[in-house]
């Protein structure tokens, strides 16, 4: 921000200030990164930061509303649950379980969508069109239906969620690499990289792959908000984590019995939902809107 | 126009066929014989056994079992519920319109507020409204709606004492036979008085539940779309005529700005059949997500193999009326 013109005119910026600046200008991606760096040390320092165990149950200690409310416990800031566990400890735990299964979904899916994509633009022909029709099944079937046929065939367990998920969203990336990387097969610097005798594996990963990162980046950021949501919507379905994993989609459906006399223990899970989604979502934004200014939505 | 069709029905069939593959290889995989299932933890003799096998075409090849499974399905039999004994498309039949009813209501929501909302916020970019507009966006593309619709259910139902909690009519005071599946059509038709209006009231719930996220996507959706047709030259054209203001933004610029969102909306089918699984979960509302996840329960895998084949048959044929109609009214995408 300091920098005046004519310095930028002297020095152009680096790619990582270049992108920086322009990211660190939306307000909102900033804030998502704020959250979610915030959300991220929670997960990792869980058992430092969270006052007791997930799955502590204090005896005598049932549904109390949270600190503030009439009849809360100062000991148990959010209150506890149906057996008397602590909501707050649960929640960040549970941030712990999202994220991993965000970020896991992710790199499962990045890592194949990149190798089928750029292996369907390579090769082309047979390969191609089988792999093409494959994903268009894929996205064809809803993608909760998908996740549900998955869990029900592996049985449900958070290592089968993210399976079932990662399938859900493979299409996205394999599309994409294959696209990108078919865009960039007629320039020049192929060409180039060709005459200059580089391998078919060399090709594939080290000149084209760098070429179609940044769209790549932004679909993975916004892939592990949608991870996270429909893990979350298995997991309140009772298909995703098995209790008593403190997983944030299976909070909610425990406590849908008690909507009715004990409000909160049903607010607060999908609450803690909804900022993670959300302030991953603006930070995927902030990343379209900086890497690359052709994918602006305005 | 005629061999664009053609193509696009052409590469329709693969797909069909791998998803028949896959929900064929799919029960085979779920762990448990299908006899054992049916026949429970007492066990069976051996002879029983090899004439349910035979009943069921288990002892032959595999090849000739997935041959036998397209042969039923396209005479339309999907095969029977093991929990009701009813065949699945019969079962699916009966409750699909419930599930219908409720995705058009969603998605009618969803257009009517979410279209002039995103008009509003091109129009008076920077408004306070367009950043109140764009935030609530945000937050209701990232919302997790099974959380969302016991929010609601908690604020109007509980709280408030404004709507029921459950169903699609208040079964106690009306009952009619249904004609058409649609309980808002079949409640006029019985003229029973007040049966619409508490049709109506069960629906608006799960209708703002199911139609939220495609709310939020088309407001922003029609807003960018919007904001790009508004600096093209023959809004300036039009503006430059001396047209009212009103008559360019709504007949010269948002007639081209819905382009991009028709087929916004069209692609919002596979999501909300999605989302009415867990509308219908949320609210009992008894339509094929409902039943889909208690056959899971049940497991019940014949209605769940036939209700994932239908579902998703179902998206892939809207999908591609959706690529038609685009190819229809865009020529480029025909040629393409």
């Amino acid at each position: 921000m300091a920098d005046t013109p004519s310095a930028q005119l002297s020095s152009p910026a680096g790619p990582v200030a270049a992108f920086w600046n322009a990211f660190s200008q939306n307000r909102g991606a900033v804030g998502g990164l704020i959250i979610l760096v915030t959300l991220i040390l929670l997960a990792v320092f869980a058992e430092w930061i969270a006052p007791y165990s997930s799955i502590e149950q204090f005896r005598g200690m049932t549904k109390l509303p949270p600190a503030w409310a009439e009849g809360g416990d100062k000991h148990f800031w959010l209150g506890t649950d149906a057996l008397g566990r602590d909501m707050l400890s649960r929640l960040i735990y549970g941030a712990r379980i999202s994220l991993f299964i965000g970020l896991a979904v992710m790199s499962v899916s990045v890592v194949i969508g990149i190798t089928l994509g750029l292996v369907a633009a390579f090769l082309g022909g047979v390969v191609d069109s089988v792999l093409m029709r494959i994903m268009d099944l894929i996205m064809s079937i809803p993608s909760l239906v998908l996740a549900i046929l998955v869990v029900s065939i592996l049985g449900p367990s958070l290592t089968n969620t993210i399976v079932a998920v990662s399938v859900v969203y493979l299409p996205n990336y394999v599309r994409l690499v294959r696209g990108s990387a078919l865009a960039e097969f007629g320039k020049d610097y192929i060409i180039a990289a060709k005459v200059a005798g580089v391998g078919p594996i060399r090709l594939m990963f080290v000149t084209v792959l760098p070429n179609c990162l940044a769209p790549l980046i932004v679909q993975a950021a916004l892939g592990v908000s949608n991870a996270i949501l429909e893990a979350a919507a298995l997991g309140f379905l009772g298909l995703g984590a098995q209790p008593p994993t403190p997983e944030w989609g299976a909070m909610l459906a425990d406590a849908r019995e008690f909507i009715r006399s004990n409000p909160w223990i049903v607010t607060l899970p999908g609450l803690a939902i909804l900022i993670s989604v959300v302030s991953i979502n603006l930070f995927g934004d902030g990343l379209r809107d900086a890497l690359d200014p052709k994918l602006r939505r305005s | 126009m005629i061999k664009f069709i053609l193509r696009r029905l052409l590469l329709t069939i693969p797909t069909f066929v791998a998803l028949m593959f896959v929900t064929f290889i799919a029960i085979r995989l779920v762990p448990g014989d299908p006899i054992e299932v049916r026949t429970g933890e007492h066990g069976i003799s051996p002879e029983r056994l090899a004439y349910f096998r035979h009943e069921l075409g288990l002892d032959q090849p595999v090849w000739k079992q997935f041959i036998d499974y397209v042969w039923h399905l396209l005479h339309g039999d999907f095969g029977v519920s093991l929990s009701s004994n009813e065949k699945v498309l019969t079962e699916f039949l009966t409750l699909f319109p419930a599930t219908l009813e409720l995705s058009i209501a969603g998605i009618l929501f969803a257009v009517v507020l979410g279209v002039p909302a995103g008009v509003f916020a091109a129009v008076k970019r920077g408004s306070w409204f367009d950043h109140t507009l764009m935030g609530a966006a945000v937050a209701g593309f990232s919302m997790p709606i099974f959380w969302w619709g016991l929010l609601l259910i908690m604020l109007v139902s509980e709280g408030w004492h404004l709507t029921p909690v459950s169903g699609r009519i208040d079964m106690i005071n009306f009952y009619f036979e249904p004609t058409t599946g649609f309980m808002l059509i079949d409640s006029l038709l019985s003229d029973q008085k007040g049966a619409f209006l508490s049709a109506l009231h069960h629906l608006v719930l799960p209708m703002i539940v199911l139609g939220t996220v495609p709310l939020a996507v088309i407001a922003r959706m029609t807003r960018s779309s919007m904001l790009e047709v508004l600096s093209e030259d023959y809004v300036r054209t039009a503006r430059a005529k001396g047209l009212s203001e009103f008559r360019v933004i709504s007949l010269h610029a948002l007639r081209n700005a819905l382009i991009p969102v028709v087929t916004v909306v069209g692609l919002q089918v596979g999501g909300l059949l999605a989302g009415a699984v867990l509308t219908e979960t949320i609210f009992s509302w008894p339509g094929v997500g409902k039943w889909l996840i208690d056959s899971i329960g049940r497991r019940d895998y014949p209605a769940l193999q036939g209700g994932i084949l239908l579902i998703s048959s179902l998206v892939i044929i809207v999908n591609l009326l959706v690529d038609l109609l685009y190819g229809a009214i865009n020529p480029r995408i025909r040629h393409g």
